[in-house]
C-alpha cells in the first residue's frame, strides 16, 4: 500500500505525533496505514544475544516491561521521562524513532548500547546500526515504502553499567534541553570502556567518537577532562527555546561529567 | 470515509458511524454527547480530554476513533453507580478540589488509572503520575490532597475486602 500510494501514504503507529501534525494541518496524507492491525508488532521478546523491542510497543509498556527493568534499566528510564503518562500509553517505540526529531530521549541510550532497528519493505529486510539511523531533522535512512520492525539491544557488556540523564528547562513533562546517556565498563577499579551519546544538541543524536584512549585508566578529574575536550570538539549546538548554542555547550559538559562520576561511583 | 464502528462506552455496547478523520474526543462529545471529556490544548499535554481505554489514561483528542473499535471506552460519566459518587469524586467533593473544574474530569479519571494500577502510590508518586495534567487556576495543593484522600479511601476499601 505504502508504494502504491507513494507520498500520499504514511504508516501510522501510536499516532501521537501524526495525528496531532494532520489534526494542525502541517501535514497532510489521504491514507493512513494502521500498523496496530499487524498482530506482534508490538512484542518485547528476550533473545540469545539481547532484547528485541517491537517497533508497535508503547513507551508505556518499555517502561514497565520486567525484562527491560531488568535487563537494560537504563532503557526503561529514559522511557519513564517522556512527555506524560498519557502519551507514554499511546506512543509507538517505532514510530518515535522514525519521527525523528532532534529531541527525542530514547535515541542516546540507545546509541551507547549499540542498538541496531530492522525494516522491511519492498526490497526486503535489513538491519541498520541505529547511530546510521538519523539522517537529518526528521529524515531516517528509511527508504519510501519501507516501515520499522523492531530495536534490537544487544546485552550490556560484563561489568558495565549506564546512565541516562536529562535535563529540561522547561516543565517536566517537555522535551529535553539535552539529554546525555553513558555507558561504562570498569575492570580491577580502572577503566575499560567509555561510550557517550548526546540528544536535543543538533539536527540528529550524536555517539561520541575517539574515547579509547580511557581504557585501563584510573578515572579521575584528569581523564575526565579528557573526554569533556573531547566531547566538545565533536558537538555542535543549535540554539533553540530551550537553550542556546553557549549554553547547551556548557551544561553538556556538565551532565557528562555528572554521568561519568555517577557510573564510577563518586 | 464514513464507517461504522462499535465499542463499549461506560459499560453500555454502542455502534456509531463516524468518520476517518474524526477523533475519539470528537465522537464522544457531538455524538454521546458525554460533556466530561473536553478540549483545551489538543496535543495531549493538559489532560482536559483523559478517558480510559481498556482501564488505561489515554487523551481523547488525539486518538482516531477508527483505531477504538472492539474497545472499552470509560468516561467521567461511567464512574460511581447511579447517584452515589465513586470515592475519587468523593474526595475531590470533601477537598472542594476544583476551581473552575475544566480539568476536573481528566484529573479524577488519571487518579482512577493510577490507582488501578498501583493501589497504594507514595505522594511523590500520585505527583510524577499526575504531572501530565494540567489545572490553569492552579489548584494543585487542593487536587495533591484530594488525590491522597482518594488513596487512602482505596487502602480502607482494600482493608475492607
Amino acid at each position: 500500500m505504502l508504494a502504491k500510494h507513494g507520498d500520499e501514504a504514511r504508516p501510522l503507529g501510536g499516532g501521537t505525533t501524526l495525528v496531532i501534525l494532520m489534526k494542525q494541518r502541517a501535514v497532510h496524507y489521504p491514507y493512513l496505514i494502521d500498523l496496530q492491525k499487524i498482530p506482534g508488532l508490538d512484542e518485547i521478546k528476550k533473545e540469545s544475544d539481547g532484547v528485541r523491542i517491537g517497533a508497535l510497543a508503547t513507551h508505556r509498556s518499555v517502561e514497565l516491561s520486567p525484562l527491560i527493568r531488568q535487563a537494560i534499566p537504563v532503557v526503561a528510564e529514559a522511557f519513564s521521562h517522556i512527555g506524560n503518562v498519557r502519551v507514554r500509553e499511546t506512543a509507538s517505540v517505532g514510530g518515535n524513532l522514525a519521527h525523528a526529531d532532534y529531541r527525542l530521549d530514547p535515541p542516546p541510550p540507545l546509541l551507547v548500547l549499540g542498538a541496531e532497528v530492522s525494516a522491511i519493505g519492498p526490497k526486503g529486510a535489513r538491519r541498520i546500526p541505529l547511530k546510521n539511523f538519523f539522517r537529518g531533522m526528521y529524515e531516517t535512512a528509511l527508504e519510501p515504502g519501507e516501515i520499522l520492525v523492531d530495536v534490537a539491544i544487544p546485552h550490556m557488556p560484563a561489568n558495565s553499567r549506564a546512565v541516562y540523564l536529562r535535563f529540561s528547562t522547561l516543565s517536566a513533562n517537555d522535551w529535553p534541553c539535552l539529554g546525555v546517556a553513558a555507558l561504562m565498563t570498569k575492570e580491577n577499579g580502572r577503566c575499560r570502556e567509555l561510550r557517550l551519546a548526546v540528544g536535543g544538541m543538533a539536527a540528529t543524536p550524536l555517539l561520541i567518537d575517539g574515547l579509547d584512549f580511557v581504557k585501563d585508566q584510573s578515572v579521575d578529574d584528569g581523564l575526565i577532562e579528557k573526554v569533556l575536550t573531547c566531547l566538545d570538539a565533536q558537538i555542535s549546538p543549535s540554539s533553540d527555546l530551550r537553550g542556546s548554542e553557549w549554553y547547551k555547550r556548557r551544561v553538556a559538559k556538565v551532565f557528562v561529567r555528572r554521568a561519568i562520576e555517577r557510573l564510577n561511583g563518586n | 470515509m464514513k464507517r461504522s464502528i462499535a465499542f463499549t462506552i461506560n459499560g453500555r455496547s454502542e455502534a456509531v458511524t463516524i468518520d476517518d478523520a474524526d477523533t475519539l474526543l470528537e465522537v464522544l462529545r457531538d455524538h454521546f454527547k458525554l460533556w466530561s471529556v473536553r478540549e483545551s490544548c489538543g496535543v495531549g499535554a493538559c489532560g482536559s480530554c483523559t478517558i480510559l481505554l481498556d482501564g488505561r489514561p489515554a487523551s481523547s483528542c488525539f486518538l482516531l476513533a477508527a483505531r477504538v473499535a472492539g474497545r472499552e471506552i470509560t468516561t467521567l460519566e461511567g464512574l460511581g453507580e447511579g447517584d452515589s459518587l465513586h470515592y475519587i469524586q468523593k474526595a475531590f467533593l470533601e477537598q472542594r478540589a476544583w476551581q473552575c473544574a475544566y480539568c476536573t474530569p481528566g484529573f479524577v479519571l488519571s487518579i482512577k488509572a493510577l490507582l488501578d494500577e498501583n493501589a497504594n502510590p507514595s505522594d511523590e508518586e500520585i505527583r510524577e503520575y499526575l504531572s501530565g495534567n494540567l489545572c490553569r487556576c492552579a489548584g494543585y495543593a487542593d487536587i495533591l490532597r484530594a488525590a491522597v484522600v482518594a488513596r487512602d479511601s482505596a487502602r480502607t476499601l482494600a482493608g475492607k475486602r
